[in-house]
């Protein structure tokens, strides 16, 4: 029998305020409910980060964490390790802009290498992105799927030609308020819909998921996921008009 | 510094005729705003008279403030509580005299609501006031009040406050300029954040209040490095930063006291989180001047402070309300949440957070094997968090419609002698949802 499939939650601890872990728990369940085999890793700064994830996860966090998630993450390499192997990474909110090449923390803007593992750049916004967010995304069989989450980081992210947007905003500021959400390069996603994004967007999940086994994954019912799905569409879009 | 007593009488305020005609005009349209909102049937209306009474006199706030000893009560959650068994205790310790103390008993908290309690008890000279984490700064330089009660510092509704240390920051400021004027600051010592945020007070009773929350403090607040914790004890390793000796100190259901004495508080309010905030409360109690005896007499009468663990028949079903804000918090409620089913109900307008992410950092797991009732605008969310759990459920979004959903299958499956279950149904609800349930009570 193959070792289970390993999801490996980063630094919850630096990178977790947003309920971020629930991406996770998500995608530990979607596997379990197909009976593949899964298990959770969570590794805190100080031991080491498994080289066999098969999906990566950063969440949500101030800026000194940050930067004390980017030192432990270049001091100990395995997460480098784990996507040339063919690791999947998905990173929101803080543990996306701490993938870019560059980004600013503190009230001076002071300049901060990233991992370098998406050709992005964060700077401070002119103001904070605080609110639900609505996105279309197109999975790989080309169809169009509504992205639903909520956004809060006062930093914008603007892509370089090495990476493309994950998604294009209906609703929200994503990226740097110009039409994009998020970024893909290889097999590292960033976005900034934090927390539970994968909750709510149940395609996405099984993007990554298929994304990382390399292969399609049956469908799975589960009918109260679409409703909290539809759910959040029909709010933002109703606060949209009223606005 | 001799201790104080409770014999010890603040000065009255001396304002000047303007400052004077302003308030008393506002104390009075702020009074018939008030007993307007009382006729209409809308509630206590200390909300109105607050609002009305600093639009017309923007100061009430601070002159109000004036001539009396205060004791100010923050922290992020569990703040009405300690302030009914800080205001139980001094109200023991008052005996026969107990207009001398004003207290901002319902639990509003800001600028106007403290203005409002204090609007109606002029010659109170004793003030025991919640304070809400954003007023501290404003209640040190105004009110330098006697002591400021620090209870815990965790995440809460991030989409307003972004950084969970900018708040501690102003503490820290205002303390440092009120210098030895400033209050005796009774903090809890096993909070990282509340400890470099007391760092600049010019005294500091520390209370180790045993609590096991750490789901915020993994940073050291003062320098950014990674915290340590050995045999219970937080430490930075890399600055000055560490748990301070405390001389109150929480051991499971008994408090230890500054004299050696070991002391059980057997509270009305359940929890060990209760017990920490009695522990907090009697420190400041005794500060203040009132005895241990008086303090500890007075908390056992506390049962439902503004409502929360109060006992209600609503749409048939008896519940129990409790009332949980955010991860730490529900941390607190659930393990109190014993019944099956269980009422959990979910909000999301500005008073609760309008982000629910906080979901899944809340241990839900710990109810598989019971129903749950998922209630409010919210409920969907919390199905699917429900589900990723494995905890079986349903959604019943309308609060009445949930209470009445629990008598109706309780009804139809009466127990083994053919009785319908009379226990009380635990319910924890976020902040609006929770405020719905007391006026559906009558408890507001």
């Amino acid at each position: 029998m193959s070792a289970p499939v390993e999801i490996v939650l980063i630094y919850q601890s630096l990178l977790g305020i947003y309920g971020d872990r629930g991406n996770a728990m998500v995608l530990v369940k979607r596997l379990q409910w197909r009976g593949i085999d899964a298990k959770l890793t969570m590794v805190e700064p100080g031991a080491p980060v498994p080289a066999t994830g098969t999906v990566y996860l950063l969440g949500g966090g101030e800026d000194a964490a940050q930067v004390s998630a980017v030192r432990a993450l270049q001091a100990d390499g395995n997460l480098f390790r784990g996507l040339d192997a063919g690791g999947v990474l998905f990173a929101v909110c803080a543990g996306y802009q701490i993938c870019g090449t560059t980004f600013t923390i503190g009230e001076r803007d002071e300049v901060i290498d990233g991992l370098g593992l998406l050709d992005v750049e964060t700077r401070r916004g002119p103001e904070r992105a605080v609110g639900e967010i609505l996105t279309r995304w197109t999975a790989p069989d080309g169809s169009q799927r509504l992205l639903t989450g909520f956004e809060n980081h006062g930093g914008f992210t603007r892509l370089g030609a090495g990476a493309k947007p994950l998604a294009s905003v209906e609703i929200g500021v994503g990226n740097a308020n110009d039409g994009t959400e998020g970024a893909v390069q290889g097999r590292v996603i960033g976005t900034y819909p934090h927390g539970p994004v994968l909750a709510r967007n149940a395609a996405l999940a099984d993007h990554i998921l298929s994304v990382a086994l390399d292969r399609e994954l049956e469908p799975l019912e589960r009918p109260e996921i679409d409703e909290l799905h539809r759910q959040r569409v029909a709010f933002v879009r109703n606060q949209a008009v009223r606005h | 510094m001799p201790a104080a007593t409770l014999a010890d009488r603040a000065a009255p305020a001396a304002l000047r005729l303007p400052d004077r005609l302003r308030l008393g005009a506002g104390i009075a349209a702020g009074n018939l705003a008030a007993l307007g909102s009382r006729l209409a049937n809308r509630g206590s209306g200390a909300s109105i008279r607050g609002q009305v009474l600093t639009r017309i006199a923007p100061d009430a706030f601070k002159l109000l403030l004036r001539g009396r000893r205060i004791a100010s009560v923050t922290g992020t959650n569990g703040k009405t509580t300690t302030s009914h068994l800080l205001a139980a205790a001094v109200r023991s310790g008052l005996g026969a005299d107990t207009r001398r103390l004003v207290t901002n008993a319902d639990g509003a908290n800001l600028h106007y609501g403290i203005a409002s309690a204090l609007s109606a008890h002029r010659l109170a000279d004793i003030a025991v006031l919640e304070t809400d984490e954003r007023v501290v700064s404003d209640m040190i330089e105004y009110g330098r009040p006697e002591i400021l009660v620090l209870l815990n510092f965790s995440r809460d509704q991030l989409d307003r406050n972004h950084e969970i240390k900018s708040l501690g920051r102003a503490w820290r400021t205002a303390l440092e300029r009120a210098g030895h004027d400033g209050p005796t600051v009774v903090a809890n010592a096993s909070d990282p954040l509340v400890v470099w945020s007391a760092g600049t007070a010019a005294n500091v009773v520390w209370v180790d209040t045993a609590t096991s929350w750490t789901g915020d403090a993994a940073l050291c607040p003062a320098c950014g490095a990674v915290l340590s914790t050995a045999e219970g004890r937080w430490d930075c390793p890399a600055c000055e930063l560490t748990e301070p000796a405390a001389s109150w100190v929480v051991d499971g259901a008994s408090i230890h006291t500054p004299h050696g004495d070991e002391v059980t508080p057997q509270l009305r309010v359940p929890g060990t989180f209760n017990v920490s905030n009695a522990a907090c409360a009697l420190a400041a109690a005794v500060e203040l001047g009132v005895s241990l005896d008086a303090a500890l007499a007075g908390m056992r009468t506390v049962t439902a402070p503004a409502g929360r663990f109060a006992t209600a028949t609503l749409h048939g079903t008896t519940a129990r309300l409790l009332l949980a804000k955010n991860p730490a918090g529900w941390a607190e409620a659930l393990p109190l949440a014993t019944s099956d089913p269980v009422i959990l109900a979910i909000d999301s307008v500005a008073a609760d957070g309008k982000d629910v992410s906080w979901l899944w950092d809340v241990d839900y797991e710990q109810l598989q094997g019971r129903r749950v009732v998922a209630a409010g605008p919210r409920a969907q969310d919390l199905a699917v968090r429900l589900s990723y759990a494995e905890v079986e459920h349903q959604v019943v979004p309308d609060l009445a419609s949930a209470l009445a959903t629990v008598h109706d299958q309780r009804a139809s499956a009466p127990g083994v002698n053919g009785a319908v279950p009379q226990a009380p149904v635990d319910l924890i609800a976020t902040y609006t949802p929770f405020q719905k349930l007391l006026k559906m009570a009558g408890l507001r």
